[in-house]
């Protein structure tokens, strides 16, 4: 109050020395004017002229004077509004109430801040609200920034990763946790696809492999689950958890093994069997009639045909529990299916089948897995010598198609498949059912074939006719335009480089 | 009379088959022998690893499934530093043993061959062998 005090004092004291001074002004003017000669109504009228001018003078100072504090209260109240990016008023550009301008915009500041605090605590508690919530959930959880940075996680999440904050705040996450995910679609890519489409998503995905930098022994099996929020206020971005479900699936590996137990168990007494069948057909093959030669193939071929069912039972094991790797190389497509078909060319003698093949010369090279092909080729012919029925005849034919693709056909002439059952074929276990007492099988073939033609970026698929036979066929890319894929960038072969994901060139699970 | 063993692709070579299951032994003395070789067998890891340790052999053919000593205890001892001894001949590993890719590319490393036994017959082994050099 006494700062106001004294600036109304100040102005009082500025307009009473103005007002004597205009009188005295007045007064000079007219005693001035009343020693000349000049006429009465001219006197008049400058003594009226000066009065007028020294009122508005007068007025205009005392407003100018009376409204500059409250011009800087003004732009001091502004500045500290939050919808206004005002500058400060400069205090030195006020001499009279200086004080109390001064005194009043110190106030309006406090009283400001006051209120930024408030909010800033009230802020601030919220946040360590949400932090304590999220340091003590019982779950390994990462939060991202916009720059994919980790900025806060889980004491579950640190303890699981067994590393300390400093050492994962900050970072991306891969810098401390390698992801592998079981096929293309991953946490990164993604990602890479909400940041550019969506405002708001989230994404789940099981047995994802997940390893640790600080001890990459250890191995666990994690479903993830992500939230994806652009520009939140907050700073979050992405939200990442793990569901440990190692002990579940390490369960599941078990059956794997049991699996992997049963086939070494299968394939001793087969190893044995085909090499003394071997001594035989080496020892006695000249000297035994054409029966027991028969005879003699047949106890071959089909010890063949059982090592190959042992290998299908292993990798559709394998493909289910997304160990089925391929790997793939330039092959030359000709001796690949030549080599693939020898055993069963044996098989088809002994059945009295006839397996014609018609393969295009010049074929250009293959990007596959040879040993997968051989099984894509003997499973298909297998069916085909299977469900030939009474007809001798079966065609391969390989060659070049329409699209550039190396395409391979088998074609039996047998009882045929009804178009109901058509789609399921490649289904696993799946087997006609009009013909599952009539034929053995297992419905594995198909279903592995599809899976491994499908990895190589083939395509297969049946035709067929009741009665008049079926035709099954693939596709596979010849090299060089899987290699123009890969350097094209094509997702299903190219892996991101910083080990979401197994980085191997010409690898694909 | 008897066959000129110089022509033959295996001659003066020496094979360890570190092998415990005697039918399978058996099988690949006859079709290696066959081919020229001189086939010694051992039916269990600490005698195959005692074995390697001492004689010189240009093939060894190595078990996974083995009694005393796994298969990949010997390799593992073989690349340690402790045993000190560099490897002369060529290491191949027979095996009916399903493991997962990562375990097979790993012991894969260490060999200069991989066998799935069942996959081949003792003929196709020799012409693997023979391939070796």
């Amino acid at each position: 109050m006494n700062h106001l005090k004294k600036f109304q004092n100040q102005i009082s004291l500025i307009t009473t020395s103005f007002y004597l001074l205009s009188l005295a002004g007045v007064a000079g003017l007219t005693w001035y004017i009343s020693r000349s000669n000049l006429p009465i109504l001219f006197m008049i009228a400058v003594v009226v002229a000066f009065i007028i001018l020294a009122s508005w003078l007068f007025s205009y100072l005392t407003l100018a004077l009376a409204l500059k504090p409250l011009q800087m209260i003004w732009s001091a109240i502004l500045h500290v509004a939050p919808e206004h990016n005002s500058v400060a008023p400069n205090l030195n550009d006020i001499k009279i109430g200086r004080e109390m301008v001064e005194s009043l915009t110190l106030q309006i500041y406090q009283f400001a801040s006051q209120q930024d605090n408030e909010q800033l605590v009230q802020h601030r508690d919220s946040l360590v609200q949400a932090s304590s919530v999220l340091s003590h959930m019982p779950l390994p959880i990462f939060v991202f920034n916009k720059q994919q940075l980790v900025t806060n996680a889980s004491l579950k999440a640190l303890e699981y990763c067994r590393i300390e904050s400093s050492q994962l705040f900050g970072k991306p996450l891969f810098e401390n946790l390698l992801l592998e995910f079981p096929n293309e679609l991953t946490l990164e890519s993604w990602l890479a696809d909400v940041q550019d489409n969506k405002l708001t998503d989230s994404a789940y995905w099981e047995r994802v492999r997940v390893r640790f930098k600080a001890d990459n022994s250890l191995l666990h099996q994690c479903d993830v689950a992500a939230f994806y929020n652009r520009d939140n206020p907050s700073g979050t971005e992405v939200i990442v958890t793990l569901f440990d479900r190692t002990t579940q699936y390490n369960q599941d590996d078990q059956a794997m093994s049991f699996i992997a137990l049963a086939v070494h168990e299968l394939r001793t007494p087969l190893t044995i069997l085909r090499g003394y069948i071997e001594v035989f057909e080496e020892e006695l093959g000249d000297k035994l009639d054409d029966e027991m030669r028969g005879f003699m193939h047949k106890m071959q071929a089909s010890a063949n045909q059982l090592t190959s069912f042992v290998h299908n039972i292993l990798n559709v094991a394998r493909l289910e529990d997304d160990q089925l790797a391929l790997h793939l190389s330039e092959e030359n497509w000709q001796e690949t299916v030549n080599e693939g078909i020898e055993n069963m060319l044996l098989r088809a003698k002994i059945l009295d089948k006839n397996i014609t093949c018609e393969i295009e010369p010049n074929l250009p090279t293959v990007g596959i897995d040879k040993t997968s092909m051989y099984e894509v080729l003997n499973n298909i012919l297998d069916n085909a010598l299977k469900y030939s029925g009474e007809t001798n005849d079966i065609t391969l034919k390989t060659y070049k198609n329409s699209d550039g693709l190396i395409e391979t056909t088998i074609t039996d002439h047998g009882v045929g498949i009804p178009s109901s059952v058509l789609p399921n074929l490649f289904e696993k276990f799946y087997r006609n059912h009009r013909t599952r007492t009539q034929i053995g099988g297992t419905g594995l073939g198909l279903y592995l074939s599809k899976a491994i033609v499908t990895a190589h970026g083939g395509q297969i698929w049946a035709s067929s006719k009741v009665d008049q036979g079926s035709t099954f066929g693939f596709t596979i890319l010849p090299y060089d335009r899987l290699s123009s894929e890969m350097k094209a960038g094509d997702s299903d072969i190219v892996r991101q480089p910083h080990g979401w994901i197994k980085n191997h060139s010409l690898y694909r699970r | 009379m008897k066959p000129d063993t110089n022509a033959l692709p295996g001659s003066g070579k020496k094979i360890l088959c570190i092998e415990d299951e005697h039918f399978i032994s058996e099988l690949y003395v006859r079709a290696l022998s066959k081919a020229g070789y001189d086939v010694t067998v051992v039916i269990d890891g600490e005698d195959g690893l005692n074995a390697i340790l001492t004689d010189q052999y240009d093939i060894i053919l190595l078990d996974i499934m083995l009694p005393t000593m796994t298969g990949l205890e010997v390799l593992k001892r073989l690349h340690s530093p402790e045993t000190g001894k560099q490897l002369r001949g060529k290491l191949i590993i027979t095996t009916n043993l399903e493991q997962s890719e990562q375990n097979r590319a790993e012991v894969e490393a260490q060999a200069d061959g991989y066998i799935i036994k069942a996959e081949m017959t003792p003929r196709q082994v020799t012409e693997f062998v023979n391939q070796l050099g």
